[in-house]
């Protein structure tokens, strides 16, 4: 064997070597995608929240990807495209509650965790658990807080989300228990659902508030852009009379509330998610695992719900609304690990 | 019954093998389509990283499966002269009365397909019925069906989705053989088989190319354009299920919103296919293998613009403008091709 072709053949060893390490450091890299079910205001605050979280704990990357639209086909392809780009870690919104484990299930048999966030999957699931507001509870307790503005009596409307959302259902029996409960001078006279999206939910709150608005004495919405509409309808008309408790933190609604057309809003903490979400991807693709006995509480999808924090703020409390969900946060990132996760 | 041999619409049979290969195969869009399928393929598999992984040949020819069907249930109509714009609203009430079969009344999954099948099949008589017998063009009668059929699913199903399906259907979907593919691209195949038989063969596959190449030679020929047109539309209607059955093996469940709303989101996939693959608009000239050839290049170019990273809000407007280039560059193949006395 001549010098050329062992000088060769040592390069030839090097270079394998070299792809194998970098392959073997690229796998223990933790590279995490947050996916929403499609273009929506809501999950924005996941973008920063990824950058954070990766910057903060030393990930490879924490990247907001969004299927171009709210189905489930596109979801699950871009889902499966991302995963052959090399991220090793999942945040999914799912875009249905049971058609969503499909994907799911082959994203983790591939060895990348995924925690649904926002949003649950229906169990059985191969998701490491559920990372989301309590929509149920949310919904139960905004609706209370609208039939006190009320004085405990009078006829409710309810405007919310996508039926295709799996907590859409969750928030519309919520909102009728609660109305149940306040006894038999408070009734839920109409939901109207599918509609969190500019135009169904101009077309259609603007047409039931022109033909019935006389008849309605409070406004809850639990999706928002019905949130935003809603607000945007009652300043039109511009009679204080009509009670609302809207939904997020939509400029636009929180604007209302300081103008009194609107008597205060139920925050959800879509940054916290995002950001401890990504925290957990990452310990759980270094070796922890989820603790068989957490203090998961329990939803209709799963008994694997970690409630992402929720307050409600009127005037008094809007223009520190931010603080709040940020002492929500830090409060559950707190005692996370020890909390849920099992690690060596 | 006219002899096949003197249907206006026989194709004139090339004198010789080669000159078969010259003027039919390398002056069609089938050859045009191969060789752009080659071209993106090596690009992709170069300029990304994962194209030619086993996980994303797999998730591809799962999709390209279930766009494949999706092209066919579009061109069946196509050929007769007419439009089906209800493929997805069939294809999503088929699917949602199967799983009405299965989960509600227990039926095993083989008669589950049957049902879904069959109601396919009654849609898609439905269509053509109402077009042969008001002699309104299929383009108003499949719009207006569209809404009629996917509104009555919804009010039918409350929009909510069967979710319990027997595990067999998930498992098909999953299932992968030889470590990369996906048996719902062997479906496609062996539909794709058929049809080809069905137009090449058969009596009734020449009296929908005669009927649509021109409906009163066909007539005066001796055949019922107006059966013939509802055969059409009763196998496009049976091939749009067929798809949602792949949808639904796809996503393990059957859910009102798979296909979007009213049904639209497979119009694009389902045009796409057959005219790309060189099916006339107006009719009486067919290209399964064209067609399944488009399928699979839209499929390709899709997965591969998401690997290339180019935003998922872009990759429509690549596609469209990829398709567009690929239709310019054909035809400027034909030009080239006539210029040099081939015929095309």
């Amino acid at each position: 064997m001549t010098n050329t072709v062992r000088a060769l053949r040592m390069v030839a060893v090097g270079l394998l070597l070299g792809a194998a390490a970098t392959a073997a450091q690229a796998a223990d890299d933790t590279y995490v995608a947050l996916v929403p079910g499609g273009p929506h205001p809501y999950f924005a605050a996941w973008e920063q929240a990824g950058q954070d979280a990766a910057k903060e704990f030393g990930l490879e990357g924490a990247d907001y990807r969004v299927p171009p639209k709210w189905e489930l086909s596109q979801q699950n392809q871009l889902l499966e495209s991302l995963l052959t780009q090399g991220y090793n870690g999942f945040l999914v919104f799912p875009g249905d509650p049971v058609g969503g484990n499909g994907v799911v299930s082959e994203l983790v048999e591939q060895g990348a965790p995924v925690i649904a966030t926002a949003g649950c999957l229906k169990q059985p699931t191969d998701a490491s658990f559920c990372l989301g507001t309590d929509t149920g509870n949310s919904a139960y307790l905004g609706t209370q807080e609208l039939i006190k503005r009320m004085g405990g009596k009078g006829k409710i409307a309810h405007f919310t989300g996508f039926l295709v959302d799996p907590n859409t259902q969750l928030r519309i029996d919520a909102v009728n228990k609660a109305a149940e409960e306040a006894g038999d001078d408070v009734e839920v006279v109409q939901v109207i659902a599918d509609i969190d999206a500019p135009e169904p939910a101009e077309e259609k709150i603007n047409a039931y508030l022109a033909a019935h608005g006389d008849e309605v004495d409070g406004i809850v919405t639990t999706a928002w852009i019905p949130a935003v509409v809603s607000a945007n309808a009652l300043r039109k008309i511009g009679d204080k009379r009509i009670k609302m408790v809207g939904i997020d933190h939509d400029e636009v609604v929180l604007q209302a509330i300081k103008d009194g057309f609107v008597d205060g809003t139920m925050l959800q903490n879509p940054y916290g998610q995002g950001y401890i979400g990504t925290f957990a991807i990452d310990r759980l693709r270094s070796g922890c695992t989820v603790k068989e006995d957490a203090p998961f509480a329990s939803t209709a999808l799963t008994d694997q719900f970690i409630d992402s924090g929720t307050a409600f703020v009127d005037a008094s409390g809007v223009d520190n609304y931010v603080g709040a969900m940020q002492a929500v946060t830090k409060e559950i990132m707190s005692d996370f690990e020890d909390k849920y996760l099992t690690c060596e | 019954m006219q002899p096949a041999s003197s249907l206006p619409v026989a194709p004139a049979r090339p004198a010789s093998t080669a000159s078969f290969v010259r003027a039919g195969f390398l002056g069609g869009n089938e050859f045009g389509l191969i060789v752009l399928i080659a071209a993106f393929a090596i690009l992709f598999t170069l300029a990304t990283k994962g194209f030619a992984s086993p996980f994303n040949l797999f998730t591809l020819g799962r999709t390209m499966g279930i766009d494949i069907l999706i092209g066919f249930s579009m061109m069946v109509v196509i050929v007769s002269g007419g439009l089906n714009l209800a493929v997805g609203a069939i294809g999503v009430c088929a699917v949602m009365a199967a799983g009405y079969t299965m989960e509600r009344l227990g039926f095993s999954w083989p008669l589950g397909l049957a049902a879904c099948l069959l109601v396919g099949a009654a849609l898609g008589a439905v269509n053509g019925e109402a077009i042969t017998r008001s002699g309104v063009h299929s383009f108003i009668i499949t719009l207006a069906t569209m809404s009629i059929f996917f509104g009555g699913m919804v009010f039918l199903s409350r929009a909510e989705a069967f979710r319990e399906l027997p595990p067999a259907i998930t498992a098909f979907g999953k299932m992968r053989l030889f470590g990369v593919l996906s048996p719902l691209l062997l479906v496609a195949v062996a539909t794709a088989l058929v049809l080809g038989w069905l137009y090449r063969f058969t009596a009734l596959g020449r009296r929908m190319l005669a009927a649509g190449s021109s409906p009163k030679a066909a007539e005066v020929s001796g055949i019922r354009v107006d059966r013939t047109i509802v055969a059409c539309h009763v196998l496009s209607g049976i091939l749009a299920a067929l798809a949602g059955a792949m949808l639904t093996a796809r996503h393990g469940a059957a859910i009102p919103s798979m296909a979007g709303h009213l049904g639209q989101d497979w119009l694009l996939p389902a045009f796409l296919a057959p005219v790309l693959g060189g099916t006339l608009l107006t009719g009486g000239r067919v290209s399964v293998l064209g067609t399944f050839l488009g399928a699979v290049l839209v499929s390709m170019l899709t997965n591969g613009l998401l690997l290339l990273r180019v935003g998922e809000f872009w990759v429509q407007a690549f596609l469209g403008l990829l398709l567009l280039a690929a239709v310019l560059l054909d035809l400027g193949r034909r030009r080239l091709l006539a210029r040099h006395r081939i015929a095309v």
